[in-house]
């Protein structure tokens, strides 16, 4: 009894100084939204902001004996590795946890894409997530250089140089990023003051943002329903249950680092040390990016030297930039979502997006390639097949949920996708012209549905 | 016509605007343009005339048929080609900037990261990347010792 006491007697210490009963008052009206979708759309964003918290923590560890430096920052990862007790534990946990959060950011994108939570007023939440996005994806680019292995080398060399495809700026651009014309040990010093300072500090600034925009404005009723949904009290209700997900995220996040230390060995999802960097040796088969950036590198093989008057790698990054500019706009595109009405198009083009993105991830894969010779490179129409099956498989597999479930009546984006795998996979079209192919058809399909007047939202220029 | 209806006080304002914004603008400046300077990478000087090949670099030739080697800041590419004549051509691949390798077998140049291959020219044979190898001259004297020339 006495504890009970002395608990309120050291809240009444707090409360007369500091005047925390509003702050209290306030938690305890604060509610989630429940009934209009599953609960645990709504999970994701603190899984992102736990796995960053783990980040944070491993990675202070390691910055204990990591030393970045010609002669040091292999080494010292070698050291850390095999030397330091537990070393290869806490290593383990900063990747996969770098990974895990990558996951949870883009499935909580992708779940804020689906219930339309961009639409206004919450149009900045859904842009700080994007920049926050970008980050993330920095954080993963930056880091993987800093153990100074061959396969980060080459990753790192490739990453940058298309840097130089931005115009007017892209020579100077690139020769800031590296610290001089090739990627060197200058390289590893500058991206080491990104991944340790410079993008952290800007996360949590922007995490900061990101949150006190959700704290302002609520969460996102469900689209097009003007009854006031029920709602879970945050506290302790939902906060218990965030608390308990956390708890099974950390265990999962150990159980995966003690068991495969240096991850799953697919390529992208893989860091073995292996070799270090050396930047006369030739670079091999099989140099690829981490797994978020595989569709990026192959469609950079997709483009051919020339085109339009460009290289290819300048309109490949253009295409690239679009796209991204695209995801960023979300919120002002979607007209139907802005006057709260379903739209459905916009479902249908994040679907779309991820499916593009899949087929290009299976060919990074080289799924079907087979055994290859030294030197030698997998055919590529052998690629593309069994690639462009799998596609086919998963999208009517999703297509066929969204029917059932969903009651989705709006497939064009995502049937202009399948068109671009099917076309190039199976007909045997050069990806480009596929993909030139299924984009008009999806206008076409998209203007079709317009003119016809029916309940279908124009994704851009739609008019009034 | 408000020009005329207080001339004084108006263009006392606009020009404290005026000067004000300078004022930021050139504080901007100097505070981004150390900046900028600081952050832009000297340029490497390398040696300008001939570089001779070390010991273990030729020998590396002899063995696989070619060399990368460092010359001024450039990596180069040695190579012996079928006939025993000595080639030397830039390492790094147009496309994306990894360093290519000589394949004795098929007498071509192969760039690892998206597929790259050039023939013994420098010229690109297939794959995405935009602009041939740039060539340089390379000797082999009577003692075997080999000079590049960039
Ligand atoms: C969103 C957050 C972060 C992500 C996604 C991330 C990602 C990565 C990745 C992919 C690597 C390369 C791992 C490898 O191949 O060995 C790495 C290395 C490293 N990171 Fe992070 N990191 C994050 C935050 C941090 C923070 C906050 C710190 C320190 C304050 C840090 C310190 C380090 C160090 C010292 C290394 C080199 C050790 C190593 O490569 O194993 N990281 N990080
Ligand atoms: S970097 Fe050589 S082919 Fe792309």
């Amino acid at each position: 009894m006495s504890t009970a006491r002395a608990d309120k007697r050291l809240y009444r210490w707090i409360d007369e100084r500091y005047g925390v009963s509003p702050l209290i008052e306030f938690l305890r009206h604060k509610e989630v939204p429940l009934g209009a979708h599953p609960l645990f759309w709504y999970f994701l964003g603190g899984t992102t902001l736990f796995f960053f918290a783990v980040q944070i923590v491993s990675g202070v560890l390691l910055l204990v004996y990591y030393q970045p430096g010609e002669n040091t920052s292999y080494e010292s990862i070698r050291y850390i590795t095999t030397k330091v007790p537990f070393g290869w534990l806490v290593r383990s946990v900063h990747c996969w946890s770098a990974h895990l959060m990558i996951v949870s950011l883009v499935v909580h994108m992708l779940s804020t894409m689906m219930l339309k939570a961009y639409r206004p007023p919450r149009e900045l939440t859904w842009l700080t997530g994007f920049l926050l996005f970008n980050l993330a994806l920095g954080f993963g680019f930056s880091g993987y250089l800093l153990p100074w292995n061959e396969l980060a080398f080459f990753a790192t060399a490739v990453g940058t140089d298309s840097v130089k495809s931005v115009p007017v700026v892209g020579n100077w651009l690139l020769q800031v990023m590296r610290g001089g014309p090739d990627v060197t040990i200058n390289t590893v010093y500058r991206f080491f003051a990104l991944h340790i300072c410079i993008l952290p500090i800007l996360t949590v600034g922007l995490i900061t943002v990101h949150l006190i925009f959700i704290q302002r404005q609520g969460m996102a009723p469900p689209i097009a329903k003007h009854v006031a949904p029920r709602g879970m009290r945050f506290f302790p209700n939902f906060a218990l249950r965030d608390l308990l997900w956390w708890i099974l995220c950390l265990a999962a996040l150990l159980v995966l680092a003690l068991l495969l230390p240096y991850g799953p060995g697919i390529p992208g999802v893989e860091w073995e040390l292996g070799q270090k960097a050396d930047p006369l040796a030739p670079a091999y088969p099989g140099i690829k990016p981490e797994w978020y950036f595989l569709w990026i590198y192959q469609l950079l093989k997709e483009f051919p030297p020339h085109l339009f008057g460009l290289e290819g790698p300048q309109v490949c990054l253009a295409v690239v930039s679009l796209l991204m500019t695209t995801w960023a706009l979300v919120p002002w595109l979607d007209r139907k979502a802005r006057r709260d009405e379903p739209s459905p198009a916009f479902t249908d083009f994040g679907v779309g997006a991820m499916l593009f993105i899949t087929f290009l991830m299976l060919k990074a894969w080289d799924i079907g390639a087979g055994a290859v010779a030294d030197g030698g490179f997998p055919d590529p129409a052998a690629v593309a097949r069994p690639c462009a099956w799998i596609l086919l498989a998963v999208a009517v597999a999703v297509t066929a949920v969204r029917i059932a479930v969903y009651r989705d009546r709006w497939f064009v984006f995502s049937g202009a996708a399948v068109l671009h795998a099917v076309l190039h996979g199976l007909v045997g079209l050069p990806y480009l012209a596929a993909g030139a192919i299924a984009a008009a058809a999806a206008a076409l399909a998209t203007g079709f549905t317009v003119a016809r007047g029916r309940t279908s939202a124009m994704p851009a220029g739609g008019g009034h | 016509m408000s020009h005329h209806a207080s001339p004084a006080r108006l263009s006392r304002r606009s020009v404290l605007n005026v000067l004000l914004s300078v004022g930021v603008l050139g504080w901007l400046a100097s505070v981004l343009y150390p900046v900028i300077r600081y952050l832009t990478p000297l340029p490497l000087v390398g040696p300008g005339g001939p570089v001779q090949l070390t010991r273990s670099e030729v020998t590396k030739i002899e063995r696989d048929k070619f060399a990368i080697v460092p010359v001024g800041r450039r990596r180069v590419l040695v190579l012996e080609d079928s006939e025993g004549e000595l080639r030397a051509l830039d390492a790094k691949c147009t496309h994306e900037g990894c360093t290519v390798k000589y394949m004795p077998r098929d007498s071509l140049i192969v760039c690892a990261c998206h597929n790259g291959r050039f023939d013994l020219q420098g010229r690109v044979v297939a794959g995405p990347p935009p602009k041939p190898l740039a060539t340089y001259a390379v000797q082999r004297d009577e003692e075997g010792v080999i000079k590049v020339t960039v």
